[in-house]
């Protein structure tokens, strides 16, 4: 498992002279001044708490279910895997599902892709479930070429990918997303080749307004329900370190989060359809602010797994989407948290869904 | 009585039909978007989404306005029949697409009132267009709508306007919306405060006072928020030990409650006990 000390440094600059050390030392010396004794500590592994008896013994801020590498190799009944803790070999129950751009058998896996399994039980060696190779892109379409290149522009934090959608799958993604013109949302997953996101799967209906105008948030009678529910959704790591466990949160103080990175000049006719997600208010949910290093507790309304993740990043591209999850029943709208792919997995969700309706607490 | 009820939905039918015209414009001009207030249009493909949109706002707009002008003619009247009519067939095609709405597209409101219409299409929201329809059917064939002749008949429409404005109420999911915007200020955990307010608020404190002495920088190594609190922390000495002094501020305007803990930097041990904080965070 990766702790808070994995952080990367771009999010959260203000006095940023510490470096990644001090988001992890927030919470205790957060527990300190306010003389609170039962918040989760990031650093200590597996603290129970006291999720749903099915899964047996659950774990509360470590990795119990998830494991990331790269495949060495891969047949019907085992995968070898070779992860930041060295090579690893796991059985796989006669049930595994494999996902490499749609299902396949687990044999059909290749040498050299990246994979995120999840175990039949936690901290077991029999994995159930595996994705290789998937990707996602989430954001703003700021050029299109041709009839399936698209640029996206997934916000200050994440930066640009390429979205290449074939004739094959065009039909599929259009129903959900007609309008695949500069300007306007697109969230989709599919299989990840070297520059660009081979896109498969819609990951959710596509917003009726343009990027830049998303609706004006309801209005909180007395002060933010705690917990919230919504929609958790995940994300590529990107500059994150592959395996990091926790979310990035769409609402970080404004006055001290990345929020105060001033946006660059427009240098090409696609930036001038790139949306600052920080200046279109804040989004369809109202969050309470919060800041890199707080702990959350959430919950997969779906599964029932619940666990205590920090804010790892800057999510402010989840506010531009004003979109339910309908995974189990129908979410309450908006995103709440823009999970790591490891969390994301971790909680019990299944990386080709995109979503889970989810449940958080704040400060656990 | 039942005559009663029938006149009085013509006002009550006028009243819906252009409170949610005027609710959508509000909407599209905010927005700067037709089809920002989709709603149940969502059903119909994108290329006829804004042309359907356009039509429902004029049809509701021109409905709206025909059952007032036509208010004064008795219900068998050409203009009034036909105007009444249409009503009926609008709330009955309302209804049809609403159900449709529900089952296909569960995640999308009914843009009826724009974007106060953001819940779920329930089947609250169909019954109201099922019993507006019923209401506008009332209406056909009534005699001309005319002021209460007795003091008696007056307070009979009063209660009856009464009645049927609950009924609506309780079947307006909008109704909660619209009540927390009337009533609405802005939580702390949701208000901006700049951290130099924050710092400002700190250095005039009691707490400050007490520990400035053992503070070792001129300006914080961290500072975060989480919710209604903001933490300050300086690296300080105390009793030859390098330590890190956190303060918490409640983010509020005047006088806000501070707090304040020593830790030792290598040993993370808290040195003196702070009292237990009975604000939450977000509150």
């Amino acid at each position: 498992m990766r702790h808070l000390a994995d952080i990367p440094r771009w999010c959260e600059d203000v006095t940023d002279s510490a470096g990644p050390v001090r988001f992890a030392r927030r919470s205790r010396l957060k527990a300190a001044v306010l003389g609170r004794r039962n918040e989760p500590d990031p650093s200590v592994p597996a603290a129970r708490d006291g999720g749903p008896a099915d899964y047996g013994a659950d774990y509360g801020t470590a990795l119990a279910y998830t494991v990331t590498g790269r495949i060495l190799d891969a047949s019907p009944q085992i995968l070898v895997l070779s992860t930041n803790q060295g090579e690893q070999r796991f059985p796989l129950s006669a049930a595994a599902k494999a996902w490499r751009g749609g299902p396949v058998s687990p044999a059909a896996l290749r040498h050299g892709d990246h994979a995120i399994v999840r175990r039949s039980l936690p901290g077991g060696p029999v994995v159930d479930r595996i994705w290789a190779e998937v990707g996602r892109v989430t954001g703003t379409i700021i050029e299109r070429e041709g009839p399936v290149t698209l640029l996206v522009d997934e916000g200050p934090a994440k930066g640009r990918k390429i979205v290449i959608i074939s004739a094959k799958t065009a039909g599929r993604i259009q129903v959900r997303f007609p309008r695949l013109e500069p300007g306007y949302l697109i969230d989709v997953i599919g299989l990840k080749h070297e520059g660009f996101l081979q896109a498969l799967i819609p990951a959710t209906s596509q917003p009726p307004y343009r990027a830049d105008r998303p609706p004006a948030p309801p209005l909180i009678s007395g002060h933010v329900p705690d917990p919230v529910s919504g929609t958790a959704v995940w994300h590529e790591p990107g500059e994150e370190p592959q395996g990091l466990f926790g979310l990035a949160y769409p609402a970080l103080d404004p006055e001290t989060s990345c929020e105060r990175v001033a946006a660059a000049p427009p240098s090409c006719s696609g930036d001038l359809h790139a949306v600052d997600p920080h200046a279109t208010g804040p989004g369809c949910v109202r969050l309470p602010y919060l800041s890199v290093g707080s702990m959350l507790r959430l919950r997969n309304d779906c599964t029932g797994r619940i666990r205590f993740l920090p804010v790892t990043g800057c999510g402010a591209t989840a506010r531009l989407f004003c979109d339910r999850c309908v995974t189990c029943g129908t979410s309450q709208k908006g995103r709440i948290a823009d999970l790591t792919m490891a969390a994301f997995v971790e909680l019990g969700g299944a990386l080709e869904t995109g979503c889970f309706n989810a449940t958080m607490t704040i400060g656990g | 009585m039942l005559l009663a009820i029938r006149e009085l939905q013509i006002p009550v039918l006028a009243a819906m039909l252009i409170g949610g015209c005027a609710a959508k414009a509000w909407q599209a001009w905010r927005s700067r978007s037709v089809a920002a207030g989709m709603g149940a249009t969502g059903l119909f493909p994108l290329r006829l989404r804004r042309p359907v949109m356009i039509a429902t706002f004029v049809t509701e707009f021109g409905l709206g306005l025909g059952l007032v002008a036509t208010g004064g003619q008795a219900g068998t009247a050409l203009p009034a029949a036909s105007v009444r009519t249409a009503t009926a067939i609008f709330f009955l095609i309302a209804v049809g697409t609403l159900q449709e709405a529900r089952q296909r597209r569960p995640e999308v409101g009914c843009g009826c009132f724009g974007e106060l219409s953001e819940t779920p299409i329930g089947l609250r929201t169909v019954i109201r267009s099922g019993l507006l329809c019923v209401a506008a059917v009332a209406t056909i064939g009534t005699p001309r709508v005319r002021m209460p002749a007795s003091s008696t008949q007056a307070e009979l429409w009063l209660a009856l306007l009464a009645a049927e404005v609950t009924l609506m109420a309780f079947l307006s999911p909008e109704l909660g919306e619209i009540l927390v915007r009337l009533g609405y200020s802005e939580p702390c955990e949701l208000r901006r405060l700049p951290v130099g307010r924050t710092l400002a608020a700190l250095h005039t404190s009691s707490q400050w006072r007490r520990y400035a002495g053992q503070v070792t920088a001129p300006t914080p190594a961290d500072v975060w928020r989480e919710g209604c609190w903001r933490f300050v922390v300086y690296p300080g000495l105390a009793h030859g030990r390098r330590v890190d002094i956190v303060f918490a501020v409640y983010l509020q305007a005047r006088r806000p409650p501070i707090r304040a803990a020593v830790l030792d930097q290598a040993t993370n041990e808290v040195i003196g006990q702070p009292e237990p904080v009975s604000l939450p965070l977000s509150r």
